[in-house]
C-alpha cells in the first residue's frame, strides 16, 4: 500500500513538474476553472435577486450547495486527471506500457496527468462554501464539524469513483474521447441545485442509480438540517460502494483490452 | 469550392464513424437541457421573473441550447491538435485557404446538429405541453439569425484556437472561451436578468448575437426595425471577426514552432 502511494505521488509529481514548465498555461487553466465557479455564482445571484428561496433553500444555502459541488469537482482534475486519458490510451494501444510495469495499472492510469483548472475550482468552490457557511444558520458542535469533514471526504470519493467508472466505460464504448465519462459527469452538474426541484424520476435516479445527490445535496442537507437530513449520513456507505464499483468495472474493462496493432 | 465541400463531407463522416460516441454526447446535451428546464420550472413556479414566464422561458432555453449546439463539432480541437503536433505544416502546403478549410470542417456537424435540435424541440412540445411559436415574419427573421450563428461561432472558436500558437494547452483556453461565451451570450441566464455591471459589457460584445439575438427574434421581443438592426449587428460581427481572424493568423504563423520533421 505504501509503495503504491509512493508510486502515485511520484507519477503525479512528474506530471506536475511537466505542466509547470508552461507558465502561461498554468494561469489560463486556473482562471478557466475559477471562471466556471464564478458563472455558477452569477447565475445564483441573478436568480435570487428575483426570488427569495428555491424550494426552501435560501441564497447562502444554495451557494453552499453549489460551492460544495464545485470544490469536490476540483479534486478530480488535481488528483485523477490521468483517468480522462484512458480512452486515448486504449484507442492508441498505449495501455501496453502500464501493463508491463510492476505497479497497479489503475494507479498508473489515474496518476497519468494533472489538471490545474482544479485549483480554480477549489478556490472558487472553497470561497463559496466559506461564504455560504458564514451566512447560513448552522448549530456548530465538534460532532458536526467532524461529520461535515467525513461527508466531504466521502462525497469526494464518490465523484472520483464515478470518474473512474465513466472512463473505464471506454473499454466498451471505444473511440478516442471519453464521451461516456463526459456525459456521466456533466449530468451530475444538475446536482449543484437542490435535488427537490426535480421530478421524482430524476430524484430516484440521482439517489439510487447514479448517486450524484450524495456528492453535494445530501451532505449539505445534513449540515443544514433540512428535510430527511439523516440520508446524508449514508454518504460514507455510498462512497465505499462506489469505490468498490470503480475497482470492479476497471478490472472487468481491463480484461477486454486487446491493444492496437503496432 | 469543391475541395471545401470535400472537407465538409469528410468531417461529417469522421463524426459519424463514432456513432455511439455522438449519441452519448447528445444524450448528455439532452440531460443538460432537461436540467435547465427543471431548474427554471422550479424558479418560475411562483410567477414570472424579469418578464419571462414559463412558456417564454421554455422557448428561450430551447433557443439557447440550440444555438449552443449548432456548429460545435470538434473542428477547433482537431485544429488545436494539428498545431501542437506540427501537422499544421502539411496543412499549410495544401493549395487551400486555411480559414475556409477549417470553416468547412467546422460545419461538418451541422447535419447531425439539426436532427438533434429537431428531436429536442419535439420532445419539449410533447412532454411540457407546447411551445411558443412565432408568426411567419418573426420566424423568418429568427431563421436568418439562427443561420448566422454558425459562422459567428466559428470565427470565435477559430480566433480562440489560434492561441495554440502561443500556448501548449488548448483545454484551458477553450474552457475560458466557453465560460465567457456562456455568460455574455445569454445562454447562462437572459441578459436582462444580469446585474448592470455585466449587462453593460454584454451589450457591446459580439457574444450577445449568439443567443440573445435569435431568442429575442423568436420570442418577438424585437420586431420591425429593431429586429433588422439586431440582424445587421450580427452580420457585422461575422464579417469583422472573419477578417480580424485573418489579421491574427498572419501574426500567429510567425509564432509557429514545429520541432523535427
Amino acid at each position: 500500500m505504501r509503495r503504491t502511494l509512493r508510486i502515485y505521488r511520484r507519477s503525479l509529481g512528474a506530471h506536475l513538474r511537466a505542466v509547470l514548465e508552461y507558465e502561461a498555461d498554468f494561469w489560463v487553466l486556473i482562471v478557466a476553472g475559477l471562471l466556471f465557479q464564478v458563472l455558477n455564482l452569477i447565475f445564483l445571484s441573478a436568480v435570487f435577486a428575483h426570488v427569495p428561496a428555491l424550494n426552501g433553500w435560501s441564497y447562502p444555502e444554495a451557494v453552499l450547495l453549489a460551492g460544495t459541488y464545485g470544490f469536490v469537482n476540483g479534486l478530480g482534475p488535481l488528483f485523477f486527471e490521468g483517468t480522462w486519458r484512458l480512452a486515448g490510451k486504449i484507442n492508441h494501444g498505449e495501455l501496453d506500457y502500464p501493463l508491463t510495469r510492476p505497479a497497479p495499472v489503475l494507479v498508473q492510469v489515474v496518476s497519468g496527468g494533472i489538471g490545474l483548472h482544479g485549483v480554480g475550482d477549489l478556490i472558487g468552490g472553497g470561497a463559496m462554501i466559506g461564504w455560504g457557511l458564514a451566512h447560513s444558520d448552522i448549530d456548530w458542535s465538534p460532532a458536526r464539524i467532524g461529520g461535515a469533514l467525513l461527508l466531504l471526504a466521502s462525497s469526494a470519493t464518490i465523484l472520483l469513483s464515478l470518474i473512474v467508472v465513466g472512463n473505464a466505460a471506454s473499454f466498451w464504448v471505444g473511440g478516442n474521447h471519453p464521451v461516456f465519462a463526459m456525459t456521466l459527469i456533466r449530468t451530475g452538474d444538475m446536482a449543484k441545485y437542490p435535488l427537490s426541484i426535480y421530478g421524482v424520476a430524476v430524484r430516484a435516479t440521482f439517489t439510487v442509480l447514479v448517486p450524484y445527490a450524495f456528492i453535494s445535496f445530501f451532505p449539505a442537507s445534513w449540515l443544514l438540517d433540512k428535510e430527511s437530513a439523516w440520508i446524508g449520513l449514508l454518504t460514507p456507505l455510498v462512497a465505499l460502494y462506489c469505490a468498490y464499483l470503480a475497482r470492479l468495472v476497471f478490472r472487468h474493462g481491463l480484461r477486454r483490452y486487446d491493444s492496437a496493432g503496432h | 469550392m469543391k475541395p471545401y465541400l470535400g472537407l465538409l463531407r469528410m468531417s461529417t463522416r469522421r463524426i459519424l464513424t463514432y456513432r455511439l460516441n455522438s449519441l452519448i454526447l447528445w444524450i448528455g446535451g439532452a440531460t443538460f437541457l432537461a436540467g435547465s428546464l427543471a431548474v427554471w420550472h422550479a424558479l418560475l413556479s411562483e410567477g414570472a421573473i424579469g418578464g419571462y414566464d414559463w412558456d417564454q422561458m421554455k422557448a428561450y432555453l430551447l433557443v439557447g441550447w440550440a444555438t449552443a449546439s449548432i456548429g460545435s463539432a470538434y473542428g477547433d480541437w482537431w485544429m488545436a491538435s494539428r498545431i501542437f503536433d506540427g501537422h499544421v505544416a502539411t496543412d499549410l502546403t495544401k493549395p487551400l485557404d486555411y480559414q475556409w478549410a477549417r470553416f468547412s470542417e467546422h460545419m461538418g456537424g451541422l447535419a447531425t446538429e439539426f436532427i438533434a435540435i429537431t428531436i429536442a424541440a419535439t420532445a419539449i412540445v410533447t412532454f411540457t405541453g407546447g411551445l411558443v411559436v412565432p408568426g411567419p415574419g418573426q420566424a423568418l427573421l429568427f431563421a436568418v439569425s439562427f443561420l448566422l450563428v454558425a459562422p459567428l461561432k466559428f470565427t470565435i472558436a477559430y480566433i480562440t484556437t489560434m492561441a495554440c500558437f502561443w500556448t501548449q494547452n488548448f483545454m484551458g483556453v477553450s474552457w475560458a472561451k466557453d465560460a465567457i461565451v456562456t455568460l455574455f451570450s445569454g445562454a447562462l441566464i437572459p441578459l436582462a436578468l444580469l446585474p448592470a455591471w455585466l449587462a453593460g459589457p454584454a451589450a457591446v460584445l459580439p457574444f450577445a448575437s449568439i443567443t440573445a439575438t435569435p431568442a429575442a427574434l423568436y420570442l418577438g421581443q424585437a420586431t420591425g426595425w429593431e429586429a433588422l438592426r439586431l440582424l445587421a449587428v450580427q452580420a457585422a460581427w461575422v464579417l469583422v471577426l472573419w477578417w480580424g481572424a485573418r489579421l491574427i493568423w498572419r501574426r500567429a504563423l510567425r509564432a509557429l514552432t514545429v520541432h523535427g520533421g
